[in-house]
């Protein structure tokens, strides 16, 4: 088989020692990252992008690739500890860990089985969405291969879609994001005429603004703000956890009388992240939900149901792994984190999409390799290293928040040795910090961001093609399809609201806030 | 702005109306968020205030100045001829410790010290990344 020729020339790269290294640096900088409340898997990996500049210069584009994956796998377990242990969730994927997660820790006194069961089911999740991942994502990339602008610019427009469309609560603030995001991008020149514009007038504008200083901002320093506004983190109650041999052998029963669930989740979280703009979030809170909705005893759930852990976490960890596929199938970020990855493909020189597949299959497959290997590392390190994990949790708050500022000045700055980097970063530190106290959705306007300028671009070339007859984007059959599926995802929130309205009087919608 | 066929390809002739020129796109991106934020506004103000505003109290409102202030303080000194990257993210840790998370003067100077430091030590040596430096430079190594 090609597919799996491909695979094991992946592995001979993902297992060179210097790949080796750096994945295991990525997952351990990604569980920390994890668990510390206040630090996200976004963050962290915009944070370290710059870094990865550097890794990418002193080895290849693959390796930075592969340690910046590794944070994002690491992130994903780290998160899910402090849920468990604290009822803090270190990352937003986490909060529907501590619907069960918490209670079987502290009600029923069995914190091990409940880290176990987290991190198998994460482990065997992602298991299924990675070989989901290895034999799909070529054959996508083929088909993407055939598109033209207009197809193109229909993906787009579906991203955003989705975007809006699912798991937005406020879908009328998610278009102004998108829409900020893509005015944000049009500044400097324009990529068809080349005319400066929006730069007001000053030089250091007409470059742009990058996406890699506000992610930074939005995400790093505006997560600082947004947390030493709310304070009270440092409350910790301690729950003393290690996972025994006990634990593991009963995890390994509930598995086995749960593999079903967990596959099922696997491969839905495989295909929901797959779709634009989504990550493990939402597959988390995805996961629950099928898991409840399945289960023959519904009033377990809440109290300590170990199916309550492992749906959500695996296809947390699936939906991580299925947002890898717009990426390097389409050009296209499947979640907030990838979004970043791809920021840090295009300054490592390379474009994403399908091209990858046919002028860098190294870089391809190694990643793929290196998402089996990075998560039963990061498996392996969890399953040892629990009390160490939980010790994270008490690190002094005085000093790391300080920390992470100065990280996130030094990740700006060294992308392009400019200060203004660093002012755009501290400017969008305060936007996003106040976007996200009213409530605001940041993943739209990220995604949006980085994609504003592609999304312009194969608009303008479609309309050029076409003599700037709207018509081209319904003539093609794909685009016709796409934005169909578009503009249904568009009316879903219309026809939620409808229903809503006529259902009940007495909910107001800011209950749900 | 909205006839997208007069000038499909664009003119080297500045000055035709319509078409998609550089601003057409932003355009109509500002004109989304201007829509959307007109709806949001209009929603908002549909429901129910909640009567403890946006702040829990001053208290806060200061902690919060207390917080970003320094902050852009800091790192507009972080500037090339200003403090430079090191001495102003050492005063600022140190300071953060020390006033805002009432460490020890002793804890907070250790910070201050070990973090530039480590930094140093990580990106100017190890990763070769050079940082702005201070108005002392070359003077001091920083």
């Amino acid at each position: 088989m090609d597919v799996l020729g491909s695979l094991a020339g992946g592995f001979g790269i993902a297992l060179q020692p210097h790949n080796l290294i750096f994945l295991l640096a990525g997952c351990l900088l990604g569980l920390i990252i994890g668990v510390l409340p206040g630090l996200g898997g976004t963050s962290g990996v915009a944070i370290l992008l710059p870094i990865s500049v550097y890794i990418a210069a002193a080895n290849t584009p693959t390796t930075a690739i592969i340690f910046l994956a590794g944070i994002y796998w690491g992130a994903l377990f780290g998160g899910v500890v402090t849920s468990i242990l604290f009822n803090i969730p270190g990352e937003p994927w986490a909060v529907a860990l501590l619907f069960d997660g918490y209670p079987l820790a502290k009600r029923l006194g069995k914190p091990g089985v409940a880290l176990s069961s987290s991190f198998l089911a994460s482990w065997v999740g992602a298991l299924f969405a990675t070989v989901l991942l290895t034999f799909l994502a070529k054959e996508l990339a083929d088909v993407a291969l055939r598109f033209g602008p207009a197809e193109l610019f229909a993906v787009f427009v579906l991203s955003f879609a989705t975007l809006i469309g699912l798991g937005a609560e406020s879908p009328m603030k998610a278009v102004m994001m998108v829409a900020f995001g893509l005015l944000l991008a049009a500044i400097g020149f324009d990529t068809i005429t080349g005319e400066p514009r929006l730069a007001f007038g000053q030089i250091g504008l007409l470059s742009g603004i990058g996406f890699v200083p506000v992610t930074i901002g939005l995400f790093g320093i505006g997560e600082i703000i947004a947390s030493a506004d709310e304070a009270g983190i440092g409350y910790v109650e301690k729950i003393a956890a290690k996972v025994g041999l006990k634990d593991i052998l009963e995890t390994l029963r509930a598995l086995r009388q749960r593999i079903w669930l967990v596959a099922a989740n696997g491969v839905i979280g495989f295909f929901f992240g797959s779709l634009p703009g989504h990550g493990a979030t939402a597959g988390s809170f995805l996961g629950y939900g099928l898991a409840r909705q399945w289960s023959k005893n519904k009033e377990d759930f809440g109290k300590g149901e170990i199916s309550g852990i492992m749906a959500p976490q695996a296809a947390a960890d699936a939906s991580a792994v299925g947002s890898l596929v717009p990426m390097l199938a389409l050009g296209v970020p499947g979640s907030p984190t990838s979004a970043v990855m791809m920021a840090g493909l295009f300054i490592w020189g390379l474009q994403p999409g399908p091209l990858l597949f046919i002028d860098h299959p190294d870089f391809v497959w190694g990643l793929i390799a290196s998402i089996y290997v990075g998560h039963f590392l990061t498996f392996l390190i969890c399953m040892t290293a629990v009390p160490l994990l939980a010790l994270i949790m008490r690190a002094p708050h005085g000093i790391l928040t300080p920390f992470i500022v100065v990280i996130s000045v030094i990740g700006a700055y060294s992308l392009n040795n400019e200060m203004k980097d660093v002012a755009i970063t501290i400017v969008f530190g305060i936007i996003g910090y106040w976007l996200r106290k009213m409530k605001y959705p940041l993943a739209p306007l990220v995604v949006a961001l980085v994609l504003g300028d592609s999304t312009e671009r194969e608009l303008r070339k479609a309309l050029i093609g076409s003599h700037g007859e709207w018509s081209i984007f319904l003539t093609s059959p794909i685009s016709a399809v796409l934005i169909a599926l578009a503009v249904i995802l568009l009316a879903l929130p219309l026809i939620g609201q409808y229903r809503r309205r006529r259902a009940g009087t007495g909910a107001t919608p800011s209950a749900h806030a | 702005m909205f006839d997208t066929r007069s000038g499909a390809l664009p003119t080297s002739a500045a000055g035709v109306p319509g078409g998609l020129r550089g601003g057409w796109y932003p355009f109509w991106s500002a004109a989304v968020v201007a829509a959307a934020g007109i709806v949001v506004a209009v929603q908002a103000l549909r429901l129910p205030q909640a009567d403890e505003g946006v702040f829990k109290d001053r208290g806060a409102l200061t902690d919060l100045v207390r917080f970003i202030l320094p902050m852009v303080v800091a790192t507009y000194l972080m500037s090339d001829k200003l403090l430079g990257f090191y001495l102003a993210s050492g005063a600022y840790v140190t300071y953060y410790a020390w006033v805002v998370a009432r460490y020890r003067w002793y804890w907070a100077l250790l910070g201050g010290v070990a973090i530039p430091l480590i930094v140093y030590l990580v990106f100017e040596v190890g990763f070769k990344a050079l940082l702005p430096k201070s108005v002392f430079y070359p003077t001091t190594p920083f």
